[in-house]
Order: C-alpha cells, then sequence, then structure tokens
C-alpha cells in the first residue's frame, strides 16, 4: 500500500513521468503543490491544459505555435524568402539568439536515423519543397547538427533542393568561439578547415 | 577499479540522465561494453565528435564495482565517419553495419576477426561504393557467427550446385537444388554464388569493385539478411531501408 493518500500517489505518479524526475524530486514537487495556494495551483493545472488544447505545428513551417501561420511566417519585418531548415523546434530559440537573423524557418521534427528506421518519408519535408516549388524562397540555410544524422539529412535536402535550382548553404561548423585550437579534437578541426573563408 | 584501454568501434549513444551519453561500444579488449559518458551531452570539449556512431576510437574506461555500465575517462578518435560527406545512402551502410554489430554480438566477449572485419568495412565505406562493402560485411558476419552452411551444395541431398539453379527459403539454413526447394522459395543466380565464393577467400580490398558493380547481389543479400534474422529473431530495422535505396 502507499505510503500517501491516493490523490496524492497519483500527482507523485504523474510528476514523476516528467523528464529528469525521480522519486524525490516527484515527491517534493507534489508537497510543494499540496501547500501552495488554491489560485497557484489552479493556475498550474490550466496552464497545461491550455498547452495541450492550444498548441499546434505552424502550417506553412512546423514550428510549435498557437496561431498558424506562426509569429515568424506571419511576420512583414521578416525576409520570407530566407528559410533556415532545423531538425527541432527548440533549436529556433538557439539561432534566434544571435539577433542577426531576419529571416524565418523550417522545422523538420528529426533527422534521418537509419539505425532507428527514420528516413527521409518520416520527416517533415513536403511542405518544404512546396514552398521552394512555389517560388517562395531564394535561399535555403541548413541548420541541422554536425552529426552524422544532420550531416545525412542536409547532404539529402541540399541534393532534393537544388534540383529546384535555388541557392542552398550549410551553416559552418568548426572550432568554438573563445576556445584555443589546441585542445580541438581532430574533426572539429578538420571540418573549420574545410569551411575556411577568404579575408 | 584499473583503466581499461582499447581500440572500438561506437556502436550507438542515448540520450541519459540530465547530460550524460549512454554509449555502446565494441572494443577489440572486451568486444560490446555499455558506459556512460558523463556530461557528454552539455559539454562536447571533453569527447568532441568521438562518440558519433561508426566512429573507430581509442577508448579508456573503467568498469565500477557492482555495476553494469562502465565510466567512460576519454575517447580519441582514430578515424570517423564525418571526415568523409555523409550522403543519405552512406548513412544507411553505416546505420547497417552499426545494427548487425550491435544485434549479433553478446555482451563483453571480444571477437577480434569481427572486430577487424568491422574496421576494414568502415574504412572501405568512405567513397561511394557501397554494395560491395555491406555485402561482404553481411556474408562475413553470418559466416562468423556460425549461421552460413557451405552455399557450394544442397543442404539436403549433399549434391554439387555448380552448374544447377540454386534457391533458398526464409525458414531454412543453405541453399538447395531444384528438385529440393520448397515453396515460396527465392533463387539465387550463379553469379551471386560465384562473388560469395570469392569474397570469402579474399580481403575487402582485394575484391575489385568494378566487377561487383555489374552484379547488385540484391539476391545474396536477401538470403544473408533471411539468415541472420532468423538467428536473432528480430526484424532488422535498416534491411527495408537498404533495400529501397536504389544507387
Ligand atoms: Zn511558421
Ligand atoms: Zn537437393
Amino acid at each position: 500500500m502507499s505510503r500517501f493518500a491516493e490523490p496524492m500517489a497519483r500527482l507523485i505518479d504523474e510528476l514523476k513521468k516528467l523528464p529528469g524526475v525521480g522519486s524525490k524530486s516527484a515527491q517534493r514537487l507534489a508537497f510543494h503543490i499540496l501547500r501552495s495556494s488554491e489560485e497557484d495551483a489552479s493556475a498550474l493545472a490550466g496552464a497545461i491544459h491550455e498547452v495541450k488544447a492550444s498548441l499546434r505545428l505552424c502550417s506553412v513551417c512546423n514550428n510549435i505555435t498557437d496561431v498558424d501561420p506562426c509569429v515568424y511566417c506571419s511576420s512583414p519585418t521578416r525576409n520570407q524568402r530566407l528559410i533556415c531548415v532545423v531538425e527541432e523546434p527548440t533549436n529556433i530559440a538557439a539561432v534566434e539568439k544571435t539577433r542577426h537573423y531576419n529571416g524565418v524557418y523550417h522545422v523538420l521534427h528529426g533527422s534521418i536515423s537509419p539505425i532507428h528506421g527514420v528516413g527521409p518519408e518520416q520527416l517533415r519535408i513536403s511542405n518544404l519543397m512546396k514552398r521552394v516549388e512555389d517560388e517562395q524562397a531564394d535561399e535555403v540555410i541548413l541548420a541541422t547538427n554536425p552529426t552524422v544524422e544532420g550531416e545525412a539529412t542536409a547532404t539529402y535536402l541540399s541534393g532534393q533542393l537544388r534540383r529546384a535550382g535555388l541557392k542552398v548553404t550549410r551553416i559552418a561548423t568548426g572550432i568554438p568561439a573563445g576556445s584555443d585550437i589546441e585542445y580541438a579534437d581532430e574533426i572539429t578541426m578538420l571540418k573549420a578547415m574545410e569551411g575556411r573563408r577568404e579575408l | 577499479m584499473p583503466l581499461k584501454e582499447s581500440e572500438a568501434i561506437v556502436l550507438r549513444t542515448y540520450p541519459f540522465r540530465e547530460s550524460d551519453l549512454l554509449v555502446t561500444l565494441f572494443t577489440r579488449l572486451e568486444g560490446k561494453v555499455r558506459g556512460v559518458a558523463r556530461a557528454a551531452k552539455k559539454s562536447r570539449r571533453r569527447f568532441g565528435g568521438a562518440l558519433e556512431p561508426l566512429t573507430y576510437v581509442k577508448v579508456t574506461y573503467e568498469d565500477r564495482e557492482r555495476q553494469e555500465l562502465a565510466r567512460l575517462d576519454a575517447c580519441e578518435v582514430l578515424e570517423s565517419p564525418l571526415a568523409s560527406e555523409v550522403t543519405y545512402q552512406r548513412a544507411v551502410a553505416l546505420g547497417h553495419v552499426a545494427e548487425l554489430l550491435d544485434e549479433l554480438l553478446p555482451d563483453r566477449e571480444a571477437n577480434d576477426a569481427v572486430f577487424r572485419l568491422g574496421v576494414s568495412v568502415l574504412s572501405h565505406l568512405r567513397g561511394t561504393e557501397y554494395w560491395l562493402p555491406i555485402t561482404y560485411f553481411d556474408l562475413w558476419m553470418a559466416r562468423l557467427m556460425g549461421y552460413l552452411p557451405d552455399i557450394s551444395e544442397c543442404l539436403t541431398c549433399g549434391r554439387a550446385l555448380n552448374g544447377s539453379r540454386a534457391f533458398f527459403h526464409a525458414l531454412a539454413d543453405g541453399l538447395v537444388c531444384p528438385e529440393h526447394k520448397r515453396l515460396a522459395s527465392s533463387e539465387m543466380s550463379a553469379e551471386s554464388r560465384k562473388m560469395a565464393a570469392l569474397m570469402l577467400k579474399l580481403p575487402l580490398s582485394a575484391v575489385d569493385p568494378a566487377s561487383f558493380a555489374k552484379l547488385p547481389g540484391a539476391d545474396l543479400r536477401k538470403f544473408l539478411l533471411q539468415t541472420l534474422e532468423r538467428h536473432i529473431e528480430k526484424k532488422l530495422v535498416t534491411r527495408g531501408m537498404l533495400e529501397r535505396m536504389t544507387c
């Protein structure tokens, strides 16, 4: 039998399903919720409910959004003809952090991973091809991860997109800013040399 | 516990806890080993690109008291798959090698012949020729795991198949003559059988890719992968992707 009253045990069980939350943390969180005010507890429950009820994928770029098209795709100040392709919605935040990118996005929701049975058919590529075929783009930047899976995805997409005859670029990879080349591993160094540019 | 050092091939990685990676390695020293690379997700400094699947590395690790998972201490790249262009076809071929090694090898059992085969196949998968290294790998994995009977004779009557047609079935080992073929069998061409016999005699570097290009050997691969799947009692994820791959 559980050490906790049934509703408490249920809350702990639900919290334990969250990533990085073990039994101890789940108990701590559950007791915190129990001691919090009625309003705070309702606000939390409401926010959880609303996130599921109101969020969906943008029909243009597959970003997670509450309005369709999303804020990027409907922005009049952004260059709608420059598309940055990323693996996951969370990658958008990383690009936005630069505050120097003024184009729009396309989210694949994954990368090609043969060992997990994920091929191009399993990724959200078709609406990207449609944007390109409808001549809504001048340049596509491939910003998938510099891993085997990310590279395979970028190579595949560049083959498909080049057929459509537009400019396709790949983000540079190499030595992290503020680090020392002495500590770069050989593959990072190799990529840095390949991605060199003229000054 | 003492640190162990070995050459290894990285087979798979999984996110583990907040910022760690769970890594399956095929080490030369003691076969398949699972270990944890601490903070590998957050800081790429320590392991760099060395934990990408199919990287040939030198790894240092330590076993921990009463724990199945080793602790990875350091990993140095000897050869990275990222050093040459990763096309979709190459990614499927590399994934296939990783899947077979992971599915067929037992934990903590050294197998030097398979290790040398793996390293050789990886180095041949740098170019744009996939079918020869893949077929060679499938054939030798079946042989080294002990799943490949003599394919020069009918497994039922023992008659030599040289000069006759040969058939195989998803539920049975080996090849049979026309007389002993079962319903719903597939045929293996004389060319593919000749190629298999040649590949069992030669190192991969000595097989002429030009002679192979004319013989895609799809029947041979189907026979080999059916054999392997029957022994591991499991469908291989990369098999369908290989079959759908046209060039
Ligand atoms: Zn959008
Ligand atoms: Zn027979």
